[in-house]
Order: C-alpha cells, then structure tokens, then sequence
C-alpha cells in the first residue's frame, strides 16, 4: 500500500531532492513552500504555505487525510538563514528566523503527530546544522533557532515514543543550496575544515539518512541528532 | 449552521466510549457532563487525555467541517484546566468554535 510523505520546503533545495527521492520510491508526495512549484507528477500535491501560520497549518495537515490519506513520515526541512554579527541584526531577522525554523517545526510536528497517533504511528524527522554545534560566529540566531529545533526533538521523541511515533533530526555540513550561496568561501572553507571528513555535503548523504530513518528496522532509533561530516 | 451543546457533548461522549471500548474501563461506557477527564477521579492517565482530545478534534474536522485547536496551557492542570470534566470540555469547545467564527 502507498504511504504519504510531507516534506516542507519542497520547492527547491534539498526539500525538492528529497521529493523527487520519495516520488521515485512510489510514495505519494504532499509538499509545501511559501511559492509555487514547477514539479509536477501524478503523486506529487502541492501546498503554498506559511508553515508558521498555525491556522494554515491546521488546515493542510488535516486536508491532506482527508483528500488523500493519513501522513506516514513529516519531513521538516524548510529553513531560512542569515548570517549577520549579533551587533548588526535586527530583530525582525530574529523573529522571521525563529517563526520559520522553530515554530514552523513545532506546529508541523503537533498536527502530523495527532494523525500519526490516531493512525498507528509515524516517523518525524526534523533539520537542524552543523552551526549550532560548531556555535558559529556570525550565526548566533540561526544557530540558536536550531539548537531550539535539537530540542524540539529530543523533548518530542519522549513524548511521542508511546504513540510509536519517532522524531530524529539531520544536521547537515554545507550542501552547495540557495541557503550557502550568499556564504563567503572562506567560511565555508573554515567550516569544512571543522569536519573529520572535509568536504562538501550532497543531497545523497542527506538521502542516506532519510532512508535509514524511515527504513522499519529503525522503529528503535529515537531522538538523535545525527551529523554529517563528522562533527559532534 | 450553529451547532448545538448536545451534538458536541455526544462528540465528547462517543469518544470517551470508544477509549473505553479499548481499554476496557466499563465507566468511560457511559459517560455525563459531571464525568471527570483528569484528576484524581478521572479514568484517564495523561496520555489517555492527549488521545481524546485529539479525536474530538478529529471528529469535530471529519464529522461537521469544524477545524479548531484544543490545545491549552492549562490543558494538565487539575483546577483550571477546560478538561478537568466533560461539561466544562463542552463549553470550552463551543467557546473556541465561536471564536474561530468571530475570526473568519
């Protein structure tokens, strides 16, 4: 039987690799970005969509059982970043990040989990980066909105581990994405260099996860936030 | 349409009886307005009540078109809490399906 996937921002990016992976994979793909998308397949649905609009958010997640079936896995990928001194930013840089990155992810995660519930159980997997470990300079919001996501997910793991839902995060190294492409290089090179194995990431080592995530043997793996590139 | 104080308290009602239908617990079968949802005296745990708040959203959505968000930050809190019995769940639940209107 075909399962359904939403992934949130889905419109490009790795979002966008990722849907293109699950539709591959036969599954029926729902996903969502604040614009329009030209992906079109016959089990692809798109939603525009402020996924820090709870009243949105509500209604799309509970669409989507209605229209077409219950969500299997949630994929929170959408993000947004800017990299400014803790001095030079404004705070509605602060909020529109921490609206997207933190409550975005909250309120996907309330809504998908009450389906995931009712219907047996679910697989949740949350994005967070490498910044928040690594406390990047230059990063202070961004990196903070995901280490509140790391949070998210550990708490939520404990929480919906009875309702046989798991919730795990990915913490990608730099993935050449419209998020790094304002980064100097030599940023990114120092970030690399804060790697045990020092290159680029690929949407397919971000894939590898997904699959390992989402795979029933791994019903046991819960509230991890795993790393790419080898940083802790 | 305005719905009616009974149709969501049978709401309430008929998915207490179906959690206890699965648990087993005879006195969720046939539940009233007094009957408590947490506390002490209730037959619920906590994750008992996380569960019926969500299908009493679930039904409100798939039943009447009725899209509304129980959550509440005094949901566990056994004096104030709009759960602590089924009477008071019922009029909170109109009380926020009539906000919502007010809002749409």
């Amino acid at each position: 039987m075909n399962k359904l996937v939403f992934i949130t921002g889905a419109r490009k990016g790795i979002g966008r690799k990722i849907a293109e992976y699950f539709l591959s994979k036969g599954w029926i793909v729902a996903g969502c970005s604040r614009k329009s998308t030209n992906l079109s397949h016959s089990n692809y649905h798109h939603f525009i969509l402020d996924i820090s609009d709870e009243s949105s958010v509500t209604n799309v997640i509970k669409s989507i059982k209605k229209n077409l079936m219950p969500i299997s896995v949630l994929i929170n990928n959408a993000g947004i970043a800017s990299m400014n001194h803790i001095l030079l930013t404004p705070l509605k840089s602060y909020d529109s990040i921490f609206k997207t990155n933190v409550q975005g992810t909250f309120l996907l995660m309330r809504e998908c989990a009450k389906q995931m519930n009712l219907s047996g159980g679910g697989r949740i997997i949350n994005f967070t980066s490498i910044a928040s470990p690594l406390n990047l300079e230059g990063e202070a919001v961004y990196a903070s909105s995901k280490a509140a996501v790391e949070s998210l997910t550990k708490t939520a793991a404990n929480e919906f581990g009875p309702m046989n839902i798991t919730v795990n995060a990915i913490g990608p190294n730099p993935i050449e994405t419209d998020l790094i492409k304002l980064v100097p290089k030599d940023k990114i090179d120092k970030l690399i260099n804060n790697q045990a194995i020092k290159r680029l990431g690929t949407c397919e080592d971000v894939l590898n996860i997904i699959e390992f995530l989402i795979k029933p043997e791994s019903e046991f793996i819960t509230g991890q936030i795993l790393y790419l590139g080898g940083v802790n | 349409m305005k719905i009616q104080r009974n149709t969501i308290l049978n709401i309430v009602k008929s998915v207490l009886k179906d959690l206890g239908e699965d648990l087993g617990k005879d006195n969720l079968l046939d539940t009233n307005e007094l009957t408590p949802l947490f506390g002490s005296k209730s037959n619920l745990d906590s994750m008992n009540l996380v569960n019926v708040i969500t299908e009493i959203e679930e039904k409100l959505y798939e039943e009447h078109n009725i899209q509304i968000t129980l959550a509440n930050s005094s949901a566990l809190s056994t004096s104030r809490s709009p759960f602590r019995r089924v009477g008071p769940c019922v009029d909170y639940i109109i009380e926020l399906i009539e906000e919502s209107h007010k809002n749409n």
